[in-house]
């Protein structure tokens, strides 16, 4: 399959040289790696830039409440643990509004895979400071700068015991598309954090931003060390790391099975009593 | 003082302000995240509190506490934001605490879109929130209207202990006009001697909802329910429009619609057809009285509504269906023309001489 194969109609809602276009390739690229066909996966989003994403795919789609992608995406995958469901939204809609349900998840250690597009700010109303907003961004709703120190949610994920911990940056296109196939590929929740700019509202944080202080971890990093990759978590500022922070051995949420399908005797026996 | 032209969602910031409201929460959404923008940069000029939250669910609970210690407080939203926030509303009620929240209402069900709409009406008008309580709830259809209605709307909260809701669309919200805050003076307020504000040298205050014993649940809603009646009573506000003179229909309508049925009116009257038009400002107590007496003289009554007629109920109710009221509404966040309006009032009349 061609990552082209999985665009979709919509017409695409954000401005030019939003970091959103790389993260789309990124997910287009990593479900070809999986060799996911559309109808084997579920995007479930809800209220924000980010959460338009899934509708410029090619695969089912379940737009929801601001803040309540996760809990709907739980509900998704527990009503059908075949499919691949894969929670998308934005750091207003995920770590603000869905702030609560994000820890549970974490928790839970569901089979769902998170991603979410981090550009520090409101996008969809217009720039306010969002929970990721660094202290001392100036913003329309912060106009002295902000007085609370910004949300680590890679931090809050390992120190959760959180199945799969990564962060990524929007234009390290083939970087972020491995990151997001092996979320997709551990079993349990998995959070995949993207950097990202925001070109309209966000004048701090720009690509060129993130390029001079972003660094991938190393080949030989070991994710399973969670000491480590809590420090490595809170490092912020000067340089920013990338990469798979954490995986945990925890298992997953049992997820239901399916009783085993009557037998071909069955099946007859059924057919002809209903004759 | 001289009139400003401001933006409607800027001009209910300042006279929230300007009414004492100097406690504010909020968390963004279209198309009333100018309140939150602009408070953001004047409350710290008037000393007082600005605090965008993590959801408006916790922004609703915020606005719990700060009413129950007392000091005069509120919220912006729009639509799908206020129904998060319904739970706290409930038990706001239930406290009997005074809080002001605005919805600058978007079109829904569900996400909607960001366009105007009056689709919260029953939400804002018959509870919204579980439980037996009831909001006043004032409906302004002007800029100008919208800042005379926050010093009073802080003013009822407070003298009744209870919810006050004002009920703007996003048209009200967006849209720019001149406006002038006028200094409003009211009668003293009793002491808030019920605020969780500290207790030294008196008994401690309890701000609580829960009544397990039934006896006294049914006394709090007796009592919420005289409260209710007294706001029937004493707080209902409209407006009649070319009511002086002899009509042949009478518009209902609120907000938006009813400037928009003026200028139907108007045009109508060039034609020779006489209709008038009564403009509820508070929905909740609803003027049924009034509208009881200028449903007489006119043939059939028409609720112009931003919705699939949602007031037409307590309309119907308020007449008792005595005269037949009809519907005429956009959904969706279009607006009826006055020309469509006043169509459908001469489609009416013609099928109504049919009739006889």
């Amino acid at each position: 399959m061609n990552p082209k194969e999985l665009n979709s109609n919509d017409p695409v809602a954000w401005c030019p040289g939003c970091g959103n276009f790389g993260i789309r390739e990124a997910v287009k690229r990593a479900l070809v790696e999986l060799e996911l066909e559309p109808w084997q996966t579920c995007f479930v989003s809800g209220i924000g830039q980010a959460a338009k994403a899934p509708h410029y795919i090619r695969c089912n789609l379940f737009n929801g409440l601001h803040g309540r992608a996760l809990p709907v995406a739980t509900g998704v995958k527990l009503a059908n643990p075949e499919l691949v469901v894969i929670a998308e939204g934005g750091d207003g809609d995920g770590y603000a509004e869905g702030g609560n349900h994000f820890l549970h998840a974490l928790r839970r250690n569901i089979d769902v895979t998170y991603l979410v597009h981090d550009n520090q700010v409101y996008g969809l109303t217009k720039g306010q400071a969002s929970p990721t907003s660094d202290s001392g961004m100036k913003t329309r709703t912060t106009p002295s700068g902000s007085r609370v120190p910004a949300f680590h949610p890679l931090a809050l994920a390992v120190a959760l015991d959180g199945g799969y911990v990564a962060r990524g940056l929007s234009n390290r296109v083939a970087h972020l598309a491995a990151l997001i196939a092996g979320a997709v590929r551990h079993p349990g929740f998995a959070l995949v954090e993207i950097l990202q700019p925001c070109v309209s509202f966000n004048r701090v944080n720009t690509g060129q931003w993130y390029r001079e202080r972003v660094y991938e971890l190393a080949d030989e990093y070991d994710p399973t060390n969670r000491e480590l990759a809590f420090d490595l978590a809170r490092e912020w500022g000067e340089r920013i790391p990338i990469g798979l922070f954490y995986r945990s051995s925890r298992p997953a949420y049992p997820l239901p099975v399916p009783a085993a399908p009557p037998s071909g005797d069955t099946f007859r026996f059924l057919l002809e009593t209903l004759r | 003082m001289a009139k400003v032209l401001m933006k409607g969602n800027e001009a209910i910031a300042e006279s929230g302000i300007r009414a004492g409201g100097l406690c504010y929460f909020c968390y963004p959404i279209t198309p009333q995240s100018e309140v939150a923008e602009y408070l953001s940069r004047r409350m710290p000029e008037v000393g007082g509190a600005f605090l965008q939250g993590e959801s408006e669910v916790a922004v609703s609970n915020m606005l719990y506490g700060a009413a129950g210690a007392g000091v005069r407080c509120w919220t912006t939203s729009s639509s799908p934001g206020i129904s998060l926030m319904m739970e706290a509303l409930s038990y706001i009620a239930a406290a009997e605490l005074p809080c002001v929240i605005v919805n600058i209402v978007r079109a829904g069900p569900g996400l909607g879109g960001i366009l105007p709409s009056q689709g919260d009406y029953r939400q804002a008008v018959k509870g919204g929130g579980h439980g037996d309580y009831r909001c006043l709830v004032y409906a302004p259809s002007s800029v100008q209207e919208a800042v005379d209605l926050m010093p009073l709307a802080f003013d009822r909260a407070d003298r009744y202990r209870n919810p006050v809701l004002i009920i703007g669309d996003g048209m009200i919200g967006q849209m720019m006009e001149p406006v002038e805050f006028r200094e409003q003076e009211f009668p003293s307020l009793p002491e808030k001697n019920w605020a969780t504000d500290g207790c030294k040298g008196r008994k401690p205050n309890v701000v609580n909802s829960l009544y397990l014993n039934p006896v006294e649940e049914e006394q709090l809603n007796r009592k919420l329910g005289e409260k209710y009646a007294r706001m029937e009573r004493d707080e209902v506000m409209f407006e009649e429009f070319n009511t002086g003179k002899p009509y042949r229909a009478l518009f209902v309508a609120y907000g938006t619609t009813a400037r928009i049925c003026k200028t139907a009116i108007k045009k109508l009257a060039e034609e020779g057809i006489d209709v008038a038009l009564l403009r509820p400002i508070t929905l909740f107590p609803f003027p049924s009285e009034r509208l009881n007496e200028l449903a007489e003289p006119a043939e059939f009554l028409l609720s112009v509504e931003m919705s699939m007629g949602q007031m037409l109920e307590d309309i119907r109710l308020a007449t008792c269906c005595r005269k037949p009221v009809h519907f005429y509404g956009r959904q969706g966040g279009l607006v009826p023309s006055p020309e469509e309006v006043a169509d459908e009032v001469k489609r009416l009349l013609g099928s109504a001489k049919g009739d006889r």
